[in-house]
Parts: structure tokens; C-alpha cells; sequence
């Protein structure tokens, strides 16, 4: 399988003090299901949205489809972000509209500015926006406006959304935080789907280290802007998440433990 | 403790002190100003009774002598005119600078250069801006015209702003994330989620600016009933006429409301 993203070197400094990342090397595979883990604060977002320049990078070099993602000029970082798709932990839908409007925004980045302030799309992209929102299980709520949907249907309109733009890689922003346990496998099985029968990439942050574990195909555990792990779930032993999560770890699974023993 | 010992039900508060202590000076300046006026010849229960009767006669005895019903109809329509055409060319110019001053949408620099000129604008009373267009334009209705829709601009450019800032910066940071442009992005996800409380302080602006027409016919000559009620006072000295005028006003001030009502309330059904 051909690499199809790589972070060499990559360093993100805010001011002169914080360090959000330092020296991050990792690369992912064609059709890989990623996930990334770590503590609150520990870098995860910024790492995830360096990659489609929603945040700049300080240093280092990020490949994304063979071309620097760091050098692009404003039209070709456009094009880029067309090819990468987002999902927010708060959706981020514009809930005063319908969801199928909501879908079609995703195909804007394709789109003449006029094309685009007029909302005019083509036969074909409301099709193929209806037909994700079929896959999605959303088809009765094509017409409904946003703000009257639950948690877990408002992220599948946000997953539909990422899909409408047909890219290579899906960005997923703690997609789960905001939901319940049933939502959260729904959106997680069909994040699998998308990964394994679309053969899109999917690099997700996570908090929940068990549902990285069940889903991915690997693991990147980040501390405090590096990279501490980076390999299959399998290897995950208590040591690597020990070093992931720091002495927290030990708490926090001693809660859990009492609490299941409870 | 014994039992006759003072306890307050209260600790003692300083502020709330203060402000006793004010109120109480306020009611004893009062009465000591009612106690000490010079009232020259005027006895208060008569001055009450002829205010009372001049109200009567405005009220209740309407007339118009310098003009037919017609014609103050037509003359309404004026003022309304003026309110209209300075709410609209102000609105356009507010929403174009409001997307420039929302912080979300724009620069910190661009927003606090417009916010501080607009501020500025808006600190400046409506009718003086037009006493000052005037010293160019001449007193008359050109004078209004620019008057009326500098304020109105700095006043919307301010409601509209706040109402676009309401959006969630989520919301555009994911249009962003997927290639869309900054008119794509106002056009699809900014006005459609502000569009009510846009339309919403237009209307607020609409009215304002109606009162303030009838105040410009009286004040720099620019038409309408304003005019009419300016001369039937300090030309006619008559009370009737000003009494049909202000009927006439208050009908269409009522009009207004019901219709702005009627297209929030569709606003609200549709958006």
C-alpha cells in the first residue's frame, strides 16, 4: 500500500512559550484506519487540522498525496482541502437549514464563487448527496432542518457532508465526545464502513482508548505533543498507555476496575 | 445570648447604605425644590386644568384647515418615503461592512477600525448629522437623506454585526475546512443563520427612522407631515390641526408595527 500521508519533523508553536507539537513522525497508508489517542490537551487537534492547514505548522514537512502541504499557495490549498474531508466533535452544521442543504455544502469547494453564493448545484451532486444520505440512514430526514435532529443524526449529516466532497481522507475531530454509547457505535461502525468498502483513509482522535482499540488498524498515542505510540492496538500493553495517558492511567483504571467490581 | 439583644436581621452593607442614604437625599432635594420654586403667577391646580383642556382641544377636536385629508395622506407618504429610503440605503451599506467588522468573518484590525468610526457615528444624535450634511447640501430633504443613512449605517452596522457573530465559529471553520470561499460561506452559512435578527433590527431601524423623518420636516425642511405639524404650531398656533397630525402619525406608527409583526411572524414559519 502507498503512503499516503507523512508527517516529517512537524513542530507547532504558539507564541513563545507553548509547544503544541514537537518533532511529530508518522505516516499512514492508503486505506488505513487511524486513530489517534491521548489526554486532554496533549496536541491531538492541532495535529489533526495541521494537516489540512486549518492550523500552519511552525516546522517540519507534511506529505500529503506525494505534494508538501506546507508549500501551497492559497488556490492549491483549496484544492487540497476539496480531497479532505472533516468531522466535528459539535457537528458544526448550519442548523437553520435542511440536512440535504447541510450535504450539499460540502461540494461549495468545487464550485465558482457565484455557483457557490447562489447555491446552485448540479442534478447529479443533489443525487449524490441523497444517495449518502440513503447509505447514512437519514433518507426520512432529507428535508428536516438540522436543529430538529438528535446528536447522533446531526454527525451522520456531518459525515455525509465530508463524503459529498468525494475525498481521499476523512479527518474526524473527537466525532464521539458529544454522543451516547448507541450513537457513538452507530457513527463508529459506519466510519469502519467508509474506510473498508470506500477504501477512504480515516484518521480519527479519540478519547475512548477501548473504541480505538475495537476500530483501528492503528494507534498513535500522543503526550504532550509527541509521538509515544505508534503501531497496531494489539501492542497497546499497559506500559505504552501508561506512557501515553502518564500516571493518570493507573487512576483512572483503577476507577474503572472498582467500578465494574461494584 | 440573651434575649433583648439587638441582633440585626441584616449585617450591615455598605451598598446598600450608599444608596439609601441617596434615595433619601433625592426625596429631600425634591421637596425642598417644590417647597422653594418661584412660581411667579402660576397657581399648579389651574396650570393642571388648562394642560388637561389644551390636550382636550388636541384630542378630541381635530381638524385640518390648511390641507385636506388628502393631502396630510400624501404627506405621510413622504415621511414614510424618507423612512424607507434611509433604512434601505442603510441596511445594503451595514450588511456589507458588517461582514467586514463581525470578528469571526473578518480581521481584527479591519473590525476595530470600523467598530471605533461607527461607534463615533452612532455617538452623534441623527439630527445633528443632518444639520451637518446641510452646511453642504443646503437644508432640505438631499440633507436628510445623507443624514438619516449616516446614522442609520453605524446603527445597523452594529445590530448586524452582533446578530452574525451569534454564529458558531465551528460552523465556518468546517466550510473552510472543505475548500469553500468567504462568499460562500456568508452567502450559504452566515445570513441564512442571522437572516431573522437581520430583518428583525431592520424593522427596529425602520421605525426610528420614521420618527426621525417627521422630526427632519419640522427641523431642516425636508417635507412630509413633519412640516405641516411645524407650521400649524409656530404659524397657525393651531392646536386642532396638530391634533389631526398627530392622529394621523399614530395610525400609520401602528400600520408599521402590524406590518412588521406579519413578516416576522412568516419569517419565523418559513426560516
Amino acid at each position: 500500500m502507498r503512503t499516503l500521508l507523512e508527517f516529517k519533523h512537524v513542530s507547532k508553536q504558539y507564541g513563545s512559550e507553548t509547544r503544541a507539537l514537537s518533532d511529530v513522525n508518522f505516516a499512514v497508508k492508503e486505506g488505513e484506519f487511524v486513530s489517534i489517542i491521548g489526554p486532554s490537551g496533549a496536541g491531538k487537534s492541532t495535529l489533526l487540522r495541521c494537516i489540512n492547514r486549518m492550523i500552519d505548522a511552525s516546522s517540519g514537512e507534511i506529505v500529503f498525496d506525494n505534494a508538501s502541504v506546507l508549500a501551497l499557495n492559497k488556490n492549491e490549498l483549496k484544492k487540497l482541502r476539496t480531497r479532505i474531508g472533516m468531522i466535528f466533535q459539535h457537528y458544526n452544521l448550519v442548523n437553520r437549514l435542511s440536512v440535504i442543504e447541510n450535504v450539499l455544502h460540502g461540494r461549495l469547494g468545487y464550485k465558482s464563487t457565484l455557483a457557490g453564493v447562489l447555491g446552485l448545484y448540479t442534478k447529479e451532486e443533489k443525487a449524490q448527496a441523497y444517495r449518502l444520505l440513503q447509505v447514512l440512514g437519514l433518507q426520512e430526514q432529507v428535508y428536516k432542518r438540522c436543529d430538529q435532529l438528535s446528536g447522533g443524526q446531526k454527525q451522520r449529516v456531518g459525515i455525509a457532508r465530508a463524503l459529498v466532497q468525494d475525498p481521499k481522507m476523512l479527518l474526524c475531530d473527537e466525532p464521539i465526545a458529544s454522543l451516547d454509547p448507541n450513537s457513538s457505535k452507530v457513527i463508529m461502525e459506519h466510519l469502519r464502513d467508509i474506510c473498508s468498502k470506500m477504501g477512504i483513509t480515516v484518521v480519527v482522535n479519540l478519547h475512548q482508548v477501548d473504541v480505538a482499540m475495537n476500530y483501528s488498524d492503528r494507534i498513535v498515542g500522543v503526550n504532550k505533543g509527541t509521538v509515544v505510540y505508534d503501531g497496531p492496538p494489539a501492542g497497546l500493553t499497559k506500559e505504552k498507555l501508561r506512557a501515553i495517558y502518564g500516571a493518570d492511567y493507573d487512576k483512572l483504571t483503577e476507577e474503572e476496575g472498582g467500578r465494574h467490581v461494584g | 445570648m440573651h434575649a433583648n439583644t439587638n441582633i440585626p436581621a441584616k449585617p450591615f452593607n455598605k451598598s446598600s447604605f450608599v444608596i439609601r442614604m441617596t434615595l433619601l437625599m433625592l426625596v429631600a432635594l425634591t421637596l425642598f425644590g417644590l417647597l422653594t420654586f418661584d412660581y411667579k403667577d402660576l397657581v399648579l391646580s389651574e396650570a393642571i386644568r388648562k394642560t388637561g383642556d389644551t390636550l382636550g382641544t388636541m384630542l378630541i377636536e381635530p381638524h385640518a384647515k390648511h390641507f385636506t385629508f388628502g393631502e396630510a395622506l400624501g404627506q405621510v407618504t413622504i415621511t414614510i418615503g424618507l423612512a424607507f429610503l434611509t433604512t434601505l440605503f442603510g441596511a445594503v451599506i451595514a450588511l456589507f461592512l458588517a461582514l467586514l467588522t463581525a470578528r469571526n468573518l473578518s480581521r481584527p484590525a479591519v473590525s476595530l477600525a470600523i467598530k471605533s468610526v461607527v461607534a463615533f457615528i452612532r455617538a452623534v444624535p441623527t439630527v445633528l448629522w443632518v444639520l451637518i450634511f446641510a452646511v453642504a447640501a443646503g437644508l432640505g430633504s438631499v440633507a436628510a437623506v445623507i443624514g438619516m443613512t449616516f446614522h442609520s449605517i453605524s446603527y445597523l452596522v452594529k445590530a448586524y454585526s452582533e446578530s452574525i457573530e451569534e454564529l458558531e465559529d465551528g460552523v465556518i471553520e468546517a466550510l473552510r475546512a472543505s475548500g469553500a470561499g468567504w462568499w460562500q460561506i456568508v452567502f450559504q452559512a452566515v445570513l441564512p443563520s442571522s437572516i431573522s435578527y437581520i430583518i428583525s433590527w431592520t424593522f427596529v431601524r425602520f421605525e426610528i427612522n420614521f420618527a426621525v423623518a417627521v422630526a427632519m420636516g419640522a427641523a431642516a425642511g425636508a417635507g412630509g407631515i413633519g412640516f405641516d405639524m411645524f407650521m400649524a404650531s409656530n404659524f397657525y398656533f393651531d392646536i386642532r390641526e396638530i391634533g389631526f397630525i398627530t392622529y394621523m402619525i399614530l395610525a400609520f406608527a401602528i400600520l408599521l408595527e402590524l406590518l412588521a409583526r406579519w413578516i416576522k411572524r412568516k419569517l419565523a414559519v418559513n426560516a
